[in-house]
């Protein structure tokens, strides 16, 4: 360790779990939600249907990650609020120290590191907001999704009961209203799919930019689970 | 936009839009007396008209036989056990007590077309012909105040009782006076509101009548709605489809006959019988689909071999009909049955949204602002561009002019 510094826990073991399902989940989905879009390979036209079923295997990968964000948003739900660790929620709240600190690491940032008025050791409100921005695509994905799903069960009947399809219904039919219908469910689930594309490239770029710069080691939080920080009582 | 939110509403408090198919012995038993009731009740009036089922039948070359084959179909897809079959027999022969009243507003008359050019009526077209249509702008021999007067007597002969047929969206704009009728220069939004206030029922018949349809689409000049955006405060059957399918206005005319009551409806006020299903689950070209042999360009190898039609842009996954089961003009073929995708025609704002031949991934949208139109992925790659450039533009700078932390201790003091 680099003299006069200390480290800091910041991601638990399953908070870092999550995140690289996510990312998993989320390449895969994009993957097989651009397929599906817009069959964009050639199977060929040679083979016999037995042994290829493309559409269906990319539709199958799509629901699968699918579920596996659904299950980690639930998670991440429960950690927001009870979790021990970061409590995101808190640094959410628009209080006057939140809104100063969302601007200073604005500011670190456009003045390329020259101007740093925050405390680097825990999560600062800045990537709170914008964590929770995925967290809100990524749910909104969910709703659409799930709407577009149940237009395939249209008898009413699922193998795991007409629960099922009942719920979704009831959870999702408000996206055919707002968004005008079926397609207009589709161009809002597809369009988001770029928001998340999007945001993947900056946060890639933020975490990366912040290692750099910072020289706080900020890229192995998700890795490691920890950073460095200056050791105030060293100063 | 109060209308959207207590739609909103209904959407949560309403049951799911599950169909239901089996509702259990105890109702249909309840609902066979109702309707034997309801037949022998009927069998008393008077016919309206003095068509006669039967003879038309002979006419045109269609046995008993062929008629009871009709009428089991017919059962089964109003979802009604085969022990009603006997009852649909009967209620066809009724229907020359059933009165209608027929308008024709901002279309092309297509619907009125589907059934008058059918090559050689088949039996859901001869039902249509002998209900007792009392007022029919397109078809009826009387024209002026003649028309006006018949449709004055019909209006006030069966008052509470006629089912009002509406094809053709309603424009709104310049007060209504893209669409006049009538020596007297009616608005057709004011015909229909008066034709609609006595009507047992009002039933709109393809996609203009329901959504707007073509001449509601995108810029809309006329101010072109349905007529559910206009009617309100009655039973409102929506029959959606470009043309609506005779199989579907005939099943919802018999069910009306038979029961006395609008078959169950959806969402968006279409029977459950005939869009409770999705086009793509039932669609003869699945199994091309989920294997991924797709139609690439017209008339190539996979045209040949009527693989899925889904990259020429067929609607059929979001599409909500019963095309792929009943199919067109009793039952000879329909749109993908002749190697051309599904255009979404039952759907809301159809034309705008489904109609253009290629997949939604590729179709250029309107932005909410207007203006440009791009497809979601040029959009979005556009999107990603600027992104990329913001972020090399800062990558940059900071590579020139960044300050990496602990290079100059005193000035971050």
């Amino acid at each position: 360790m680099k003299p006069g510094y200390k480290k800091v826990e910041r991601m638990t073991p399953i908070m870092r779990i999550i995140h690289w399902v996510n990312v998993v989940a989320i390449v895969a989905a994009v993957v097989s939600g651009l397929y599906i879009a817009h069959p964009y390979y050639e199977t060929f036209i040679s083979d016999p249907a037995l042994d290829k079923y493309v559409m269906a295997w990319n539709r199958w990968v799509h629901f699968m990650t699918a579920i596996l964000v659904d299950v980690t948003s639930i998670w991440v739900a429960y950690l927001y609020v009870i979790g021990d660790k970061e409590r995101p929620w808190t640094k959410l709240v628009p209080t006057k120290r939140n809104i100063s600190e969302f601007g200073e690491v604005v500011l670190n940032a456009l003045t390329l590191n020259r101007r740093k008025r925050f405390d680097t050791k825990e999560m600062d409100s800045f990537n709170a907001v914008w964590f929770a921005l995925m967290h809100l695509l990524l749910i909104f994905m969910l709703f659409t999704g799930l709407q577009l799903y149940v237009h395939g069960l249209a008898s009413g009947i699922s193998s795991i009961g007409s629960w099922w399809p009942w719920m979704l219904h009831l959870v999702t039919d408000w996206t055919l209203f707002v968004f005008g219908g079926n397609m207009g469910v589709r161009y809002v689930h597809h369009m988001t799919m770029w928001l998340i594309v999007v945001w993947v490239a900056c946060h890639i770029y933020v975490q990366i930019w912040r290692t750099i710069y910072w020289q706080e080691g900020d890229i192995a939080i998700a890795f490691g689970g920890s950073k460095f920080v200056k050791d105030d009582k060293l100063d | 936009m109060s209308d959207r939110v207590e739609a909103v509403k209904k959407l949560f408090t309403s049951k799911s839009s599950r169909v239901e198919t089996n509702k259990g012995d105890t109702y249909y038993q309840d609902l066979f007396v109702k309707c034997e009731a309801r037949l022998n009740e009927m069998r008393a009036q008077a016919p309206a008209n003095r068509l006669d089922f039967s003879d038309l039948l002979e006419d045109n070359g269609i046995d008993r036989r062929e008629f009871m084959k009709w009428a089991s179909a017919t059962t089964a897809m109003l979802m009604l056990p085969p022990m009603f079959t006997p009852l649909i027999a009967d209620a066809v022969v009724m229907m020359n007590r059933a009165p209608v009243i027929w308008l024709e507003l901002q279309d092309c008359a297509g619907n009125s077309e589907a059934l008058l050019r059918a090559d050689g009526p088949k039996i859901d077209e001869i039902v249509l012909d002998i209900i007792s249509l009392e007022y029919h702008e397109t078809l009826q021999a009387a024209s002026g105040h003649q028309a006006e007067k018949q449709m004055e007597e019909a209006m006030e002969l069966f008052k509470g009782k006629y089912i009002l047929f509406v094809e053709g969206s309603i424009p709104m704009g310049m007060n209504g006076q893209y669409g006049t009728i009538g020596a007297s220069g009616e608005t057709f939004h004011d015909h229909l509101l008066r034709c609609a206030e006595n009507a047992a029922a009002v039933v709109a018949v393809g996609s203009c009548a329901t959504f707007g349809g073509i001449p509601a689409a995108s810029p809309n000049p006329t101010g072109a709605v349905g007529v559910m955006d206009v009617v309100k405060n009655k039973p409102l059957i929506n029959i959606p489809a470009c043309p609506a399918n005779p199989a579907n206005m005939v099943g919802v005319i018999l069910h009306y006959v038979l029961t006395g009551q609008v078959p169950e409806l959806d969402s968006l006020l279409r029977p459950k019988f005939a869009f409770g299903y999705r086009i793509h689950d039932n669609c003869e070209r699945r199994a091309h689909f989920d294997a991924g042999e797709y139609v690439e360009e017209w008339g190539d190898a996979g045209a040949q071999n009527n693989f899925c039609l889904y990259k020429m842009g067929c609607k059929g996954p979001m599409t909500f009909n019963n095309c792929s089961i009943v199919r067109y003009n009793e039952g000879v073929n329909w749109p993908i049955g002749v190697g051309r995708g599904c255009i979404g025609c039952s759907e809301p704002d159809f034309w705008d949204k489904y109609a253009y031949e290629r997949p939604m991934a590729d179709a250029k949208i309107k932005a909410p602002t207007g203006g440009v139109e791009k497809s979601v992925d040029e959009f979005g790659l556009g999107l990603l561009t600027a992104t990329a450039i913001g972020i090399g533009i800062h990558a940059a700078a900071s590579a020139v002019a960044g300050k990496k932390s602990g290079e100059c201790e005193g000035e971050s003091k």
